[in-house]
């Protein structure tokens, strides 16, 4: 028996993987060879990101969580990185750090790298510090938030704290003025919303993967979030901050990947429409 | 014995956080810190669990010497021991230790998370057909937040912006709204019955005399 | 640049060229590349492990506290659960982590997932405002009422006859926030992607020889993409 000729229907639906990752390769690789350098409007969650922290009074003491794993760094660390540029260019901002994620302190000291930190001025352990890797989740933003001192005395490479001036009168949530976490866990961000907002009404910025973005808006719709960003909106807020980096050389990227998607939808939708009328089955 | 000792632990210790939150901060406050700090640290010790699983499931592996496998969980194992060593001796924010990660695990787990955009492609080619109404709905509002997503069409179409805005807040956030509220209700439920011991799920293996129910 | 920095280069992106390449086929440059992924994660995650322990447990111990013995005694019996015989002795360590999560979850879970989320669902206008801003938020409101209504009472009376009607915009506002949520991980992953990219050609390539050695390390990944039985070479048991 003879296999039925294929029609046009047929092949544009059933066009091999090989070629649509190798397209995908293609079009994610010519834009940074030759940038076209589109625009990059601002979103208003990223503007309203922005004016938290601007509106951050002198002295105000600031908790960030690097709560995300390595799988996530390609997109929260630009975000991380312009953010810790925006609050080191501000005057007599104090940073307080830890992490949820057991890949915290080490993607912390890669942004650190990445930020090149000495160009601020900034002192460890008079400016900035972090308090290391403090496993639990929840009971652990529930310790931290009670007492920063029964829950560790040390930084995260084993200085013991009482060596840095950055600590002394901060000890509990409600000597923070702003929260602020990047993570790729579900847990991590939704859990600061029971441990920290529902408890001390801490302020709270959070900068989640794009695909998680969703599950957050309930809470900033609430009220209990301030600003729900993705970290694929990094280009925005490094235009912003004036400090261009990997998010910003995203964008064309970004945007010939997905009129690539667009297009690729069109075509499997007018191979599927195209079969189903001319008679044959998808 | 075996059972009703850790169903009143559970019971006992998730009565404290509550009684603490809601009727005693003051008086139950050490107590309650003292336990938060001791969760961190059992925590920590779940740490091991994965390593201690690796080497029972890849020792067998090894010491079988499984087709075409034993190879690859030699190596796993001798990777394993390599991070714990350098971890522990050297530290685990020493130099040496965060070039082990960042030669190896940080670029793994990038490029791991990451690789699951190219299935992403071909599910959209593939999957993303307009075959009924709901699915139809899907790939419109799909397109349009991949239209919003793509810097240059949101800045050359700005009702891109304003449709993209409108669906993020009213049916996204009412969907996953009513989705929070009906696991939130899901997640008490849960919470009082293993309080009560009705969930035992906790308790892992069962012994001889549990089985019989 | 240091010798350490340009092996670190070469070791990552030659794990990220193996572990993209299981896209186009399984080949043992994937496998080995997986599994070394596999025994990194369980070997850092015992490291942290034991940083937390040494950190929070260990320091106060020395320090004179000896109520943390009794933490240590019971995080080590939870290795008990290996045991043939005795593996019951770690439910009292796991019963004190699951009380902890449950007391902690439970009380604040009430607050920020079901009050604060119906007040600010029951706060919602939809008089005294322009009708778009109206309509809007009563979809949004019916939207919210179905979608817990669809979860709540899923038995088939609840479901049935004119109740249909709810099940079907529940289902219809689902829909909307999935596509908008597809839309989105397909944003996250593409831009993790670019982020192994620019890696690969911007901090690999540009160090000597990388260019020479990138068609040389595809080929040998596209070689080794061969089923072993029709490879020349190595030769396994099966085509020797």
């Amino acid at each position: 028996m003879t296999a039925k000729p294929k029609t046009i229907w047929d092949r544009l639906e059933d066009i091999p993987r090989e070629i649509l990752y190798g397209l995908l390769l293609v079009c994610i690789i010519v834009p940074m060879l030759f940038p076209i350098g589109f625009p990059v409007p601002i979103s208003a969650e990223v503007k309203r990101w922005y004016d938290t922290i601007e509106a951050l009074p002198a002295g105000s003491v600031v908790m960030v969580d690097f709560g995300y794993s390595g799988g996530g760094e390609p997109e929260l660390a630009p975000f991380a990185v312009a953010t810790y540029a925006q609050l080191f260019k501000k005057a007599d901002i104090k940073v307080v750090t830890m992490s949820t994620a057991s890949e915290g302190p080490l993607l912390w000291e890669k942004a650190m790298t990445e930020l090149n930190i000495a160009r601020f001025g900034k002192e460890y352990g008079k400016d900035y510090i972090h308090i290391g890797y403090i496993a639990g989740t929840e009971t652990a933003m529930a310790a931290v938030g009670k007492s920063i001192s029964a829950t560790t005395t040390t930084d995260y490479k084993g200085t013991p704290l009482s060596k840095y001036s950055i600590m002394q009168g901060v000890d509990s949530a409600e000597d923070f003025a702003l929260l602020i976490e990047y993570t790729t866990g579900g847990d991590q961000s939704e859990g600061w919303v029971r441990q920290w907002y529902t408890s001390y009404k801490t302020p709270y910025l959070c900068c989640v993967l794009a695909m998680m973005v969703p599950t957050m808006l309930p809470y900033q719709k609430a009220g209990q979030i301030v600003s729900v960003v993705s970290g694929a909106q990094a280009g925005q807020i490094e235009l912003l901050v004036k400090a261009p980096g990997r998010g910003v050389k995203s964008a064309d990227v970004i945007t010939v990947t997905h009129l690539f998607c667009i297009a690729l939808v069109v075509v499997g939708n007018i191979a599927y429409f195209g079969k189903k009328f001319s008679g044959g089955k998808s | 014995m075996k059972k009703s000792v850790p169903i009143a632990l559970v019971f006992i210790t998730a009565v404290i956080f509550l009684l603490e939150y809601f009727v005693l901060p003051i008086e139950l406050k050490s107590t309650v810190t003292m336990l938060q700090n001791w969760g961190i640290i059992l925590t920590a010790f779940t740490l091991g669990f994965g390593a201690v699983n690796m080497f029972v499931f890849h020792g067998k592996q090894v010491s079988r010497r499984a087709k075409g496998q034993w190879p690859y969980s030699l190596w796993l194992l001798i990777i394993l021991v390599l991070f714990t060593l350098v971890g522990v001796i050297m530290g685990a924010t020493s130099t040496q230790y965060s070039w082990l990660y960042n030669s190896s695990y940080f670029a793994l787990s990038a490029t791991v998370y990451s690789s699951l955009g190219f299935y992403m492609t071909s599910g959209i080619y593939r999957a993303l057909r307009a075959k009924n109404a709901e699915s139809a709905l899907l790939l419109i509002v799909g397109v349009i937040v991949l239209a919003r997503n793509a810097p240059a069409l949101a800045a050359q179409f700005p009702i891109l912006v304003n449709m993209d805005s409108w669906l993020s807040s009213v049916p996204t956030t009412s969907a996953q709204r009513g989705i929070m509220i009906g696991a939130a209700l899901g997640a008490i439920a849960l919470g009082l019955r293993t309080m009560i011991g009705r969930e035992t799920g906790f308790l892992g293996q069962t012994t001889e005399g549990e089985k019989g129910g | 640049m240091e010798l350490a920095s340009v092996v670190q280069i070469w070791l990552a992106a030659l794990f990220t060229i193996w572990i993209y390449s299981i896209a186009f086929r399984d080949n043992p440059f994937f496998k080995f590349a997986e599994h070394t992924f596999v025994g990194a994660a369980a070997g850092h995650s015992l490291v942290y492990g034991v940083d937390n322990i040494v950190r929070y447990g260990w320091a106060p111990l020395t320090a004179g506290n000896i109520l943390y013995s009794i933490v240590f005694i019971l995080g080590i019996i939870m290795y008990m659960r290996y045991h043939k015989t005795y593996f019951w002795v770690s439910r009292v360590p796991m019963a004190l982590i699951v009380g902890i999560g449950i007391g902690l979850t439970l009380r604040s879970t009430v607050t920020s997932e079901f009050i604060a989320q119906i007040i600010s669902t029951a706060s919602m206008k939809v008089l005294g405002l322009d009708a778009w801003a109206a309509f809007s938020n009563l979809i949004f409101i019916i939207i919210t009422l179905a979608t817990v209504y669809f979860f709540i009472f899923t038995f088939p009376k609840a479901q049935g006859g004119r109740l249909s009607l709810i099940s079907t915009i529940a289902r219809y506002g689902m829909m909307a926030a999935f596509g908008y949520s597809f839309a989105n991980t397909v944003l996250s992953r593409f831009n993790m992607i670019f982020g192994r990219i620019d890696y690969l050609m911007n901090t690999w390539l540009v160090l000597p020889y990388a260019m020479l050695a990138l068609p040389v390390v595809l080929i040998l990944v596209i070689y080794a993409m061969i089923p072993a039985e029709k490879r020349p070479w190595p030769k396994t048991k099966n085509n020797s």
